[in-house]
């Protein structure tokens, strides 16, 4: 008998472990195509806006003072007053992110979330391996300026997301995929806030 | 543009544009930060009585309101921002208000970012009734709310420097 209710006990906890899975199933499929483009849209738009910025990539110059616009980016000329990039900025981040969003709801969830963990994970790589070769060619005895270089540092960034994107397990990256939302926003604000030091150190 | 002209002054013009910029966003102000108290001090918790006038009305009621002032004062606000780059800010960095300049700077960055999660933020409160996003849901109202309260309290301070009524 005692036996008997033993039995019945582990099929009942394997039942609400079964009904618990699927709920958890059904929650990460709650999410509609409109959903996925959303949220990768705004992971997107934070990280390619952060690079357009710190790269100076814009899509074009717009030069106020005289109403002019300009492909890509152009340096203020003598008598065209300041030169604005921010438009610039904006009219790439926006479409790119857009099309990062599009092509998100094309994958299978188990590649969106794969693919999520890598784009964050360079994201995070690569400016702090571009801060540590910049420290490094700072302080070695020898000539290491080409550490310097954003290109190099993004190789080890590029290796360290291929290898995040590859080991991260699928159910820690669906649990954490809206969480991106919020870190890659306040990432990239810091970046762009640290940038600006210039400013409020003078 | 020419014909404006004829009716207002260009700087009348622009005057006006900031005031309606500033118009858009003090509605704006309202709507997220009373939806952002709403969603941090949720009406199934007990409070004071106090508290309990204060409370605003359900959270998800706000969130139109919010997604549809917030996209037109973004675009005024980057119309008038051509002005501020050529009659506000030369004249802001040869006096040497290096502070206001770099908060100004970064009000552009962190209105951007705040564009860029609107389609989420609509997402997520289009399902408001769903308990699984509703933490997403209350961090993603707050950091817009924080976002508008920066770029209103750096606005405002660049108007006092040189806009309306300065």
């Amino acid at each position: 008998m005692t036996h008997a209710l033993d039995v019945g006990e582990r099929i009942a906890e394997r039942d609400q472990a079964a009904v618990a899975r699927a709920a958890k199933a059904t929650t990460s499929a709650r999410v509609s195509r409109f959903g996925t483009f959303a949220i990768t849209f705004g992971i997107a738009f934070a990280i390619l806006y952060t690079v357009f910025e710190r790269l100076n990539w814009p899509l074009f110059t717009y030069h106020p003072a005289v109403g002019k616009l300009d492909f890509w980016m152009q340096r203020a000329r003598s008598g065209e007053g300041p030169p604005m990039y921010w438009y610039g900025w904006l009219a790439l981040s926006f479409p790119a992110a857009a099309l990062m969003g599009w092509i998100a709801t094309l994958l299978s969830e188990r590649w969106l979330h794969r693919a999520t963990i890598f784009c964050c994970a360079l994201a995070a790589f690569w400016p702090a391996c571009f801060a540590a070769g910049s420290y490094i060619a700072d302080q070695a005895s020898f000539d290491a300026d080409i550490l310097k270089s954003v290109w190099i540092t993004g190789i080890p960034a590029l290796v360290g997301a291929a290898a995040a994107g590859y080991f991260v397990s699928i159910p820690w990256a669906q649990r954490v995929w809206t969480s991106w939302l919020l870190i890659m926003p306040i990432g990239g604000l810091a970046i762009l806030g640290y940038s600006l030091k210039q400013y409020f150190l003078r | 543009m020419d014909i404006v002209f004829e009716i207002v002054s260009v700087r009348t013009f622009w005057r006006i544009l900031l005031f309606l910029h500033f118009l858009m966003a003090v509605g704006l102000l309202a709507a997220v930060t009373l939806q952002a108290v709403a969603v941090m001090v949720p009406a199934r918790q007990a409070a004071g009585k106090f508290a309990q006038i204060l409370r605003p009305g359900p959270a998800a009621s706000y969130a139109t309101a919010v997604a549809l002032l917030y996209v037109p004062t973004f675009l005024l606000g980057a119309w008038v921002y051509i002005k501020y780059r050529t009659y506000v800010r030369i004249p802001m960095e040869q006096v040497g208000q290096w502070w206001t300049v770099g908060s100004f700077e970064f009000k552009e960055h962190i209105v951007s970012m705040g564009m860029g999660l609107l389609p989420a933020y609509w997402y997520f409160w289009r399902q408001s009734m769903s308990e699984e996003h509703a933490t997403i849901r209350k961090w993603l109202t707050v950091f817009l709310a924080f976002t508008v309260w920066y770029a209103f309290a750096v606005g405002h301070v660049a108007n006092d420097f040189r806009g309306v009524g300065s």
